[in-house]
């Protein structure tokens, strides 16, 4: 691998994208963006807002074989494709534009990423159903404790599904980054910890989701998953459920609800309230977006989002907001016992710096 | 660490159904690419590697009320094939009877990866056939019906790093392995016909018109194929314990990294491939002071990324040349083409059975070697006398993966 490995990652950087009212020339510049679909730019502006957050340094401080990316997608490249296929159908392959060409890939989406920022540690593109943003959070810190790199950008991104196609209903557009460090990296370049997060996914089979054991097969799984993220049951935990109306959705807020399974919701687990329900999208986002605005709760609290699709998928993410953080979130047991103390953010580590602060690492101005 | 083995294969290719056939065909080196039978595929060059019609598994149409697309159903058949090579029985639905002995089903995962997913069919909603309902359909369901067909309850991933999409499967399933999050991972990849994935790589003037030509001086560019390739990656402590028939070999190094260059061309030193490589190679053990150790006990032979585009072929052959001298070579593509996000897997499917065979099946013939890459194709079947294979897979993107496959312990 390329180094030892990291534990006790912390986010340093949140950046957020809303689809309605994006410019692109005012997220990202006038110049060299026109021709990049949209899920693209959203996720390069908000990687740009989150390392704006996190500091000049926070990926210069490592080479660039030290710094990994991840980003979650499932719809990111469905309208292009669709606008794509219109032209090959209607008047042939010719009349493709080569600039967007290369785009049927869905890994391009992330792609730009690594060029503007160095970034040559690892690129992943997840596309698992709902839970790829959690996702790329997941393997991404497990690129890194297994010596991949030393630092992460990951995040999701989508675009709106074409009118007509299945889901367009429920069409997610917008994109979130976090930038991950270690936190005496953090502490050390004076940035502020905002709190770490970890993911676990399973996947609970739609036919046993169905099936009148479904909640308990479904409470089961996320009580494996909290425990696997070092959560403590007697810790009040607030939840956030990001879910549809499948069997599989149904299973799981059955399992988050205290009624449903007479007091065994996750396994007698002190929740703080009822957990709050989010619908479910047709992508990956917002499950992470709930994440981004959980880490800016007040310290402490430790907070869960859960998600699953129809499909099966399903992922919990445990957010331990702020900087004085007493229960690593994340880690699996062996490798919070190797982390460090955690020590409080130095004062003055500015969190809330601008967004129009000039692009680090950035190599090139246009496409090529 | 406990080691990561392979104890299952399974495949759905250009040679047909199954891994039998995929072996003979790789003897056989008799393969041409045909034209799609898509009357809406408007482009110069139409021409693919396809799965023959008659081994085209004819459904599911749908699972737990998801319609499939052909990459969901091909990966459903050689996840299958490579469930029942490994003797694993699948997890009871409920109300039936758990089987004694089985892996417990939280502890069994799926990676696997596919470039296109299951865009075939929104292209078919797209001109005119109608959705079986208004459900929403994320294109990149492949892991996720296989979860559901298996009954697997850990960690279901789709990695979608383009061409070296099922490469990165592979190793983040042996990641799950050694941090302990499962015992069994199935993974692979697989990829289908996609008529708006053709018609970019024709627009990009990146398709050869004749046939998939790695490392040839006429070469003009790559060919697609499709198909499945479906590994079961397997912790040898539960190997050990369920006494496994056969392990094909172990996955014994991987290697990643990004070029950060430019969206579609290699970086042209392979500084980042080499990188890959290097790390692959050290990671199992079999790398030399030089390189990669050629040889009894070394590395045996490489299964290269060479698509048959004009800059990939030279820049992975300068590398190889570099670090692995005089090791031959065999190319998946040139057999049944570029398979996209499932060539990683198709190509760890051939190193798996290489070594379990130990014999390097022939080349297909491409014509006169282009002599900017100096990496030895043999014509002929050989004794395979290497104790590790390596595997490269790369991606628009500049996405690198290196994986090392050893011999099984005797």
């Amino acid at each position: 691998m390329n180094s030892e490995p990291v534990v006790g990652l912390v986010v340093t950087g949140i950046g957020t994208v809303d689809a309605d009212g994006f410019d692109f020339r005012t997220a990202l510049g006038r110049h060299g963006y026109k021709y990049l679909p949209a899920a693209s730019q959203y996720f390069l502006a908000a990687a740009k807002r989150a390392l704006a957050q996190a500091g000049p340094d926070a990926l210069e401080a490592v080479g660039p074989e030290q710094r990994g990316a991840a980003v979650g997608t499932n719809s990111a490249a469905v309208a292009l494709h669709h606008r794509m296929d219109r032209t090959v159908t209607e008047t042939g392959a010719g009349d493709l534009s080569p600039v967007t060409a290369p785009y049927f890939s869905i890994n391009l989406f992330g792609s730009r990423l690594a060029t503007e920022h160095d970034l040559k540690g690892f690129n992943l593109t997840l596309t698992s159903p709902r839970v790829a943003g959690l996702e790329a959070l997941q393997t991404g810190q497990r690129a890194l404790a297994s010596g991949r790199a030393r630092r992460l950008l990951a995040g999701a991104t989508e675009e709106a599904l074409p009118e007509g196609e299945p889901g367009a209903g429920l069409s997610e557009a917008g994109a979130v980054a976090l930038v991950l460090e270690p936190e005496p990296a953090a502490r050390s370049r004076g940035a502020a910890a905002l709190g770490r997060v970890g993911v676990r996914s399973f996947f609970l089979p739609p036919k046993a989701a169905a099936s009148a054991e479904g909640a308990e097969h479904a409470a089961a799984l996320l009580r494996d998953a909290l425990d696997a993220l070092g959560h403590r049951p007697d810790r009040p935990l607030a939840v956030t459920a990001v879910l549809d109306g499948s069997p599989v959705g149904a299973a799981m807020a059955a399992a988050l609800d205290e009624k449903a399974l007479g007091g065994r919701a996750l396994g007698g687990r002190a929740l703080v309230g009822q957990p709050e329900r989010v619908p479910a999208g047709a992508g990956a986002l917002e499950p992470v977006a709930r994440v981004a605005a959980a880490l800016g709760a007040p310290e402490g609290h430790p907070h869960a989002v859960v998600t699953a699709a129809a499909e099966g998928n399903a992922a919990v993410c445990l957010i331990t907001p702020g900087a004085r953080l007493d229960a690593p979130a994340g880690a699996d047991a062996s490798a919070v016992a190797e982390a460090p103390a955690i020590p409080e953010a130095p004062a003055g580590a500015d969190a809330s710096a601008g967004s129009e602060q000039p692009m680090s690492g950035r190599r090139r101005g246009s496409d090529r | 660490m406990d080691d990561v083995l392979v104890t299952g294969l399974g495949a759905l290719s250009p040679l047909g159904a199954g891994v039998d056939a995929f072996w003979r065909g790789m003897h056989k080196a008799d393969t041409a690419p045909t034209r799609v039978p898509d009357p809406l595929a408007r482009m110069d060059h139409p021409l693919m590697y396809l799965v023959p019609e008659a081994d085209v598994p004819d459904g599911p149409e749908e699972q737990d009320g998801l319609p499939l697309g052909r990459g969901s159903r091909f990966a459903l058949a050689a996840a299958r094939e490579a469930v029942a090579d490994a003797g694993l029985t699948v997890v009871p639905g409920p109300g039936e009877r758990p089987e004694a002995g089985g892996p417990d089903p939280r502890r069994v995962a799926v990676a696997l990866s596919s470039g296109m997913g299951d865009t075939d069919l929104h292209e078919g909603w797209w001109t005119g056939e109608a959705p079986a309902s208004g459900r929403w359909a994320p294109p990149f369901p492949l892991a996720s019906v296989v979860g559901g067909w298996f009954g697997a309850q850990g960690v279901n991933t789709c990695v979608s790093n383009a061409c070296a999409a099922s490469g990165y499967a592979l190793s983040v399933g042996a990641d799950l392995i050694r941090s302990g999050e499962a015992d069994v991972v199935i993974a692979g990849g697989a990829e289908a016909y996609s008529r708006v994935a053709l018609a970019c790589f024709n627009r990009l003037g990146a398709i050869d018109p004749e046939r998939c030509r790695p490392f040839a001086v006429e070469r003009r560019g790559t060919v697609f194929g499709e198909g499945a390739a479906v590994l079961v990656l397997e912790s040898a402590a539960h190997a050990r314990a369920r006494g496994v028939r056969t392990v094909y070999g172990r996955l014994a190094g991987t290697g990643w990294s990004c070029d950060a260059y430019h969206a579609t061309a290699p970086e042209p030193s392979g500084e980042q491939i080499e990188r890959a490589m290097r790390e692959a190679l050290r990671e199992a053990g079999a790398e030399a002071e030089s390189g990669g150790e050629s040889g009894s006990g070394g590395l045996g032979f490489v299964i290269p990324h060479g698509t048959g585009t004009a800059l990939n072929d030279v820049v992975e052959s300068r590398v190889l040349d570099a670090l692995t001298p005089g090791t031959p070579l065999y190319s998946v593509k040139a057999l049944i083409g570029h398979t996209g996000g499932a060539a990683g897997a198709f190509a760890a499917l051939a190193a798996g059975l290489v070594l379990h065979h130990r014999t390097l099946p022939p080349n297909v013939p491409v014509g006169e070697p282009d002599p900017e890459c100096a990496v030895p194709l043999p014509s002929g079947s050989a004794p395979m006398t290497g104790a590790y294979g390596l595997v490269n897979a790369y991606a628009f993107g500049g996405n690198n993966i290196s994986l090392v496959f050893g011999e099984a312990a005797a």
